[in-house]
């Protein structure tokens, strides 16, 4: 992406397709039926935001991965901007998934797998930066950090998919789980919603994600200390 | 053990915008003594921590060359010896029981024969071997220090101040055993003080 | 360096470690003492009766861990933490090879723990009225616990003592990685005491395994970049 026009063409896209997005979440898709309300409508920016968390947990650990092998700034640049976004879009979707729970079962709360899945995420990328907060030297920072993801990234697969076996049992069955998973028929034109904003929020997760990046990129090259 | 030479080309470090180390460039031959001279804050001990792989360089590089051609990073520690004022032994062990331990880390088997006689030679009385060495003093610690550094005999030796903590025996049995030692290894001696000066075949100035 | 001697080095890493802490004793007395006054706490303002019976399997497996738990970060950092503070970590680094290190502090902490079990597990049964039917099968989650918790602990203390070396640190990065491994433990340690078949743990103890087993081999990948600068 080196044309400035195209960046800029792209840029206006983006910001038409979000806003296509937001006035289908609220008038195009119809009621779901069984839910209170309107409430159903915070799934469309509900899953997005938990999917781009998960998103930028993978770019994170491909960069880390990367930077333990080859050392490249660049490569802690990109781990760190990544890991940004993941803490901002797990936040907002533990937050709307909290609020969408207390709407529907008065209770901001269940315990369901996949909310302490993405509330443990949220722990982790919290972690990652107080962890980075806490090493001034900057290569130690990158490869300590990096080391960190890789471990975290390690362990997130036994939380997501075998604790569920044992722990699911116990547990009363939600209607919707926190990332949306819908148990009940899903409406094409909810479908079409629902897809529409995930790729909106992909493209603005990249969009973000390359800008942190071009601005760090600018300030090694700055130092002087890039390796290309 | 063979010999090993160090060779090191533009070496430079820098923490963020500090410039630690200006670039230099060296080599370490076998059976040389290398004295590393300057003012203090001129990065001496920078750069012999950039020569034992403790450290990496910000630029230039380091290469090990052994008789089977050059060493990967990784196993530099095994050719190596070092003692420095930010390097310690465990003060919960006693003397023996310390270099029993390097030894042992090493690979190799050392007996209490030898090993006390390594402290002798450094000046330890073998009363003093058997106490812990929290209860050394500063001067005891450091021959301590530098027997651990040589109980080996490494082919690649690096002393950042040598002398330090020691009294004029100390130094006199530092001395000897460099002398001892520099007929195989190759050695790098990081130093202000003028009577290790005098043991350099060659000499590295740095400057702030 | 030859891969026989491998054994040989990190067994004189965790000679060194045993000796210098029988000597000192600072973490034993740490993590025993934590769990102690956790354990009394606990104890006295529950107790065995306070519990409603049909909460009891719940609370009591969860309560037992959180004890453990707790004690085991107020201790299982200082292995590598003490070896930055005294300046014995670079002594280490230029002597023995990364993995001898991991190897030989992985063991101590784990016999730390199994200490600290040896040592909360039988007094909280008996403080807590916790009557345990299959005895087999939680030895068999307290150990394999131990060797999961051990592994995960170890490689944090590692990087943590490479930054920080706070004790909060510790806990802050420790706690998201645990989490699974606690709800396993938490689970199994129930089944252990609802049933004395030792079928019961399985699942759990089928969990513990791999995720104790994935961050072992993970942190043999990692150390080296964690230890070297």
């Amino acid at each position: 992406m080196t044309d400035n026009r195209t960046r800029a063409l792209l840029h206006w896209v983006l910001g038409g397709w979000v806003l296509l997005v937001i006035l289908a979440a609220f008038f195009y898709a119809p009621s779901a039926t069984g839910f209170k309300g309107e409430s159903a409508r915070i799934v469309f920016f509900h899953v997005p935001q938990a999917w781009v968390a998960v998103l930028a947990f993978c770019v994170n650990l491909v960069a880390s991965v990367r930077y333990l092998r080859k050392r490249n700034p660049l490569d802690d640049v990109r781990a760190a901007a990544a890991a940004r976004l993941g803490l901002v879009f797990s936040v907002l979707a533990t937050v709307t998934g909290s609020i969408f729970a207390n709407v529907m079962w008065n209770s901001f709360w269940n315990w369901d797998p996949r909310e302490v899945s993405i509330a443990v995420l949220l722990l982790i990328y919290a972690a990652y930066f107080a962890l980075r907060e806490a090493i001034p030297d900057e290569e130690r920072r990158a490869s300590l950090s990096a080391a960190y993801a890789v471990l975290a990234f390690v362990t997130m697969p036994f939380l997501v998919f075998v604790v569920p076996r044992i722990y699911w049992s116990l547990h009363p069955d939600t209607i919707i789980g926190a990332t949306g998973k819908l148990k009940l028929q899903m409406e094409s034109r909810m479908l079409q919603t629902l897809l529409g904003s995930l790729v909106g929020f992909t493209g603005l997760f990249f969009w973000l994600y390359t800008l942190d990046v071009r601005l760090a990129r600018v300030r090694l090259a700055r130092r002087g200390r890039e390796e290309a | 053990m063979s010999g090993v030479s160090v060779e090191f080309k533009r070496v430079g470090k820098r923490f963020g915008d500090r410039t630690v180390l200006a670039a230099v460039s060296g080599t370490l031959l076998p059976g040389q003594v290398l004295v590393v001279a300057g003012p203090n804050g001129a990065g001496k001990s920078t750069l012999l921590n950039i020569l034992a792989g403790v450290l990496r360089p910000s630029r230039g590089e380091v290469v090990y060359r052994g008789s089977d051609g050059p060493v990967p990073r990784a196993h530099w520690f095994e050719h190596l010896g070092m003692a420095s004022p930010d390097m310690a032994v465990y003060e919960e062990l006693t003397a023996l029981e310390n270099l029993h331990l390097f030894a042992r880390l090493r690979g190799l088997h050392r007996s209490d024969a030898d090993l006390g006689a390594l402290l002798e030679e450094l000046g330890l009385g073998s009363r003093e071997h058997s106490r812990l060495v929290g209860t050394y003093s500063s001067g005891m610690k450091q021959r301590v220090k530098l027997a651990q550094a040589v109980l080996h005999v490494p082919a690649v030796l690096l002393l950042d101040e040598p002398s330090s903590n020691l009294d004029g025996a100390g130094h006199e049995a530092t001395a000897g055993l460099v002398a001892r030692l520099r007929e195989r290894a190759a050695v790098a001696v990081a130093t202000n003080d003028p009577r290790e000066i005098t043991w350099a075949d060659a000499r590295i100035d740095l400057a702030l | 360096m030859r891969a026989s001697t491998l054994l040989s080095e990190i067994l004189a890493v965790l000679a060194k470690e045993l000796t210098a802490e029988l000597r000192s004793r600072v973490a034993l007395n740490a993590i025993g003492l934590f769990g102690l006054t956790t354990l009394i706490a606990v104890a006295y303002q529950i107790g065995p009766y306070q519990i409603q019976e049909q909460d009891r399997p719940h609370l009591l497996s969860a309560l037992l861990w959180i004890i453990l738990f707790f004690a085991a970060t107020s201790g299982l950092s200082r292995v590598f933490v003490k070896e930055e503070d005294a300046h014995t970590a670079k002594t280490l680094r230029l002597a023995a090879r990364p993995i001898a290190v991991l190897g030989g502090k992985y063991l101590f902490n784990l016999i730390l723990l199994l200490a600290l079990d040896a040592l909360i597990v039988p007094l909280y049964c008996a403080l807590m009225g916790y009557a345990v039917r299959g005895v087999g099968g939680l030895l068999l989650v307290l150990v394999t616990g131990a060797v999961a918790l051990a592994a995960t602990t170890t490689i944090v203390a590692a990087i943590i003592a490479r930054a920080s070396g706070s004790t909060t640190l510790f806990a802050i990065l420790s706690v998201p990685l645990v989490l699974p491994l606690l709800v396993m433990l938490i689970q199994g340690t129930r089944a252990a005491a609802a049933s004395s078949e030792l079928a019961a743990v399985l699942p759990a103890l089928q969990g513990i395994v791999s995720l104790g087993g994935a961050v072992m081999i993970v942190s043999v990948y990692l150390f080296p970049a964690v230890w070297h600068d």
